[in-house]
């Protein structure tokens, strides 16, 4: 492990441009930078990777978030937490009300249309089965509510929609019991979730199943987006990939959806926007201590569902680990750009586009070399299609330290959405509490001496630094 | 993980044994509980933390002990714990106990789940409690165990001779699929040094084992050339490939994925006393 590590250090060194040595950007009015934890678990230690997040339109108050954080208690309850505010994100407090023992090995979530309901997908522990799951109040000490499960399923990705008559809930998954090896996968619910339907989206061979992340879009019009890796060969721990985007106008409520965006070399359903990219499965330390391989993201205008962009990660092959890249379409699909953005040595793109259509563009990246080495994670925002772009640092933490526990280091994906005028979400990295490393401020609820840089206990001792969740909100540009 | 004196062990062997506590036993209470401290009812129908709605369950209680809680949670004596019944009305302001709970709610302070109280006699010897709780502690970790025992098929005290990529013949399709949750299982085969259930020495075993380091295996057994243990082995219903291969013939594989199945060497006297009593 040391040795690939060390080994991805030389060649993020040889990799790093220019602009990423540049100081951060100045201070970006407005923004909001939150430790997640809270004050009585302030003895925490754990690596409380991958974030996501969940919010009201109708309730600026109430939002959920998640993380690989475990029930203080340990296994024996048989739950598993989610973090809840009910103040903006201010404040959250943790609730064991997921229906896994002691930690999920995989969760997202999304809001219904009536606050507090809230459905998650979670890949339960032990087994890992997949868990849809239902809340009527997530304020509520109640368990969360098991609708379907199944076994030999990855990556479940909860997107919600809000129809007249009932929630709509599309959970991307990548199902190994597909027939055909086309296991990208959308289990539909129509009726809040109370019956899915798995939707088979791809169309094409594949090397025997598909990457693991599908991922949702919905627009306002029911336009429902959907992203994905085509998996076309294998060499070694080599991918070679499709990006493929499938596309339903009527929120995939018909007997045959996400057939309405044909790619013109073949006329099969899935907008090949990308062709043979290299994507280097690594399931050990690559990039910052993290793994690769799965970066995805797509975001739709919720109210003008013809605009949308995709991101994903792959490797260019000029000494690149992992590069990010984001292009956008005008015409629902048919055609897109170029690259807008390309970000070398990074991973965890999330999307989101704000009423007023500017774009927000999260993601995380490695600058620097061996010890000096950092994970900056950024929120980029542009309504020019990225001609300009206003940048946040919103952390910037050693990449080297703390240790990892586990994989995904800080998550094989964060969380990004927006609400009226500020973009919301959530990313992990490490707490070590100096304010050099949260260029727009950061607020700890947890016990922490920033004069000496230590995390206190609740009995004053000190507490190793470790990986957190942190919550920010940042005003979308006008 | 969890904080205890080290006087306990010394106080709690001067100790007689645990007494009954009206429905559940002072050990049921202790297994089914992760916080557990000794506390006064300042308040019925009230809460300590504003996450908490207040209902006629909830009592808002001053910790006068913390005897029990992981290491992540900060709770200390002085602290205010908002405490939700079992039952309504169980409780006075006023009184003490030792309160048997798990965690609930944890925001800008402490919201537990009542399994069971232990009413004190005022004031309440917090040496003695802390002795008895830790006694059960005991009495409820060797009876976990022992269950453990029973449920494994074979208990051996044994070293690990090698270890070797793992060949799932006959697994499902799907257990080949690659995904960030694949187990990358190895195996390690064990020269059996004692036989304790289920094997005789000079035995060798094949234990498959995941050497990811993905989530989904945070916290399972791994084994390494030379370490030396007690195993507590259970017929492979994992991987989906129940056979292995040694010296060319076919052999049942085994897996110990929880932490109770790989046990100091020295644990082995300690499980034949435990498969021993009745």
């Amino acid at each position: 492990m040391r040795t690939r590590v060390i080994a991805a250090t030389v060649a993020l060194y040889a990799a790093c441009d220019g602009a990423t040595r540049q100081p951060p950007p100045a201070k970006v009015a407005g923004v909001r930078v939150v430790d997640v934890i809270p004050v009585s678990l302030s003895g925490e230690t754990w690596q409380d990777a991958e974030p996501f997040l969940a919010l009201y339109a109708s309730n600026a108050q109430l939002m959920a978030a998640s993380a690989f954080t475990p029930n203080p208690g340990g296994s024996a309850s048989g739950t598993a937490p989610i973090f809840v505010s009910s103040d903006g994100g201010d404040t959250w407090t943790l609730r064991n009300t997921l229906p896994s023992e002691g930690m999920t090995a995989d969760i997202t979530h999304a809001v219904g249309a009536t606050p507090p309901v809230l459905y998650s997908g979670i890949l339960k522990v032990p087994g890992v089965p997949l868990n849809e799951l239902k809340a009527s109040d997530f304020l509520s000490p109640a368990t969360m509510t098991l609708q379907a499960s199944r076994a030999d399923v990855d990556q479940p990705f909860v997107r919600t929609a809000q129809a007249a008559s009932a929630d709509r809930v599309y959970v991307g998954l990548n199902d190994f019991d597909a027939p055909d090896g086309r296991t990208a996968t959308v289990d539909v619910s129509l009726d809040g979730g109370a019956t899915y339907k798995s939707r088979r989206i791809e169309t094409r061979a594949t090397v025997g199943q598909n990457g693991p992340s599908i991922r949702p879009a919905v627009a306002q019009d029911r336009t429902v987006y959907v992203a994905y890796f085509g998996w076309r060969a294998t060499a070694g721990s080599t991918v070679t990939s499709d990006i493929a985007v499938v596309r339903d106008d009527s929120g995939a409520g018909g007997a045959t959806p996400f057939r309405d965006l044909l790619d013109p070399s073949d006329h099969l359903p899935g907008r090949l926007v990308a062709t043979h990219v290299t994507i280097p499965w690594s399931n050990a330390p690559t990039l910052g201590q993290e793994r690769i391989g799965s970066t995805l993201s797509i975001a739709v205008n919720p109210l003008r569902s013809d605009t949308v962009y995709l991101a994903w990660a792959d490797r260019v092959g000029t000494g690149d680990i992992y590069t990010v890249h984001l292009r956008r379409s005008g015409d629902r699909g048919a055609t897109w750009t170029g690259d807008l953005r390309t970000v070398t040595n990074a991973t965890n793109a999330s999307l989101a586009v704000s009423a007023n259509g500017t774009v927000g563009f999260l993601y995380q990246q490695v600058t620097g070399s061996d010890s000096s080495s950092r994970w900056v994670t950024r929120l980029e925002q542009s309504r020019d299609g990225f001609t300009t772009h206003q940048d946040a640092v919103l952390a910037t933490v050693p990449a080297n330290s703390p240790p990892l526990q586990f994989l995904p280091y800080i998550g094989d994906y964060n969380g990004l959405l927006t609400r009226g005028d500020r973009f919301l979400g959530v990313f992990s990295a490490s707490n070590a509490p100096d304010s050099t490393n949260f260029p727009q401020g950061v607020v700890y609820h947890r016990r922490v001496d920033f004069a000496t840089h230590r995390l206190l206990d609740g009995s004053g001792a000190t507490v190793a630094v470790s990986i957190d969740p942190f919550f920010f909100s940042v005003p979308v540009l006008p | 993980m969890y904080t205890r004196s080290a006087m306990f062990l010394a106080v709690l062997l001067a100790l007689p044994g645990a007494a009954a506590l009206g429905q559940m036993s002072r050990a049921t209470l202790v297994k089914q509980s992760d916080i557990i401290f000794i506390g006064t009812v300042t308040q019925v129908g009230a809460v300590a933390v504003p996450e908490v709605p207040a209902s006629d369950r909830t009592v808002v209680v001053h910790v006068d002990q913390v005897l029990e809680k992981p290491a992540a949670v900060a709770l200390g004596a002085g602290d205010s714990v908002t405490v939700q019944t079992a039952q309504p009305g169980s409780l006075k302001p006023g009184s003490q106990a030792t309160f048997y709970t798990t965690g609930w709610i944890f925001g800008q302070g402490v919201a537990v789940r009542e399994v069971g109280h232990e009413p004190g006699h005022s004031p309440v010897v917090v040496a003695d409690q802390q002795a008895a709780v830790a006694r059960a502690r005991l009495e409820m970790n060797d009876a976990d165990l022992k269950a453990h025992i029973q449920k494994a098929a074979m208990v051996v005290a044994g070293r690990v001779e090698q270890v070797r990529p793992a060949e799932l013949a006959g697994a499902p399709a799907h257990r080949t699929r690659i995904s960030e949750h694949d187990a990358q299982w190895q195996e390690a085969i064990i020269q059996v040094q004692d036989g304790i259930k289920g094997a005789q020495a000079g035995e060798q075993v094949v234990v498959r084992f995941p050497t990811s380091l993905d989530v989904a295996w945070v916290g399972t057994p791994r084994f390494t050339v030379g370490q030396e243990g007690t195993f507590l082995l259970h017929k492979d219903s994992t991987t989906g490939s129940p056979e292995s291969v040694m010296a060319g013939r076919s052999v049942p594989a085994y897996t110990a994925l929880h932490k109770s199945d790989v046990l100091p060497k020295q644990d082995a006297l300690r499980i034949r006393v435990l498969m021993r009593k009745p």
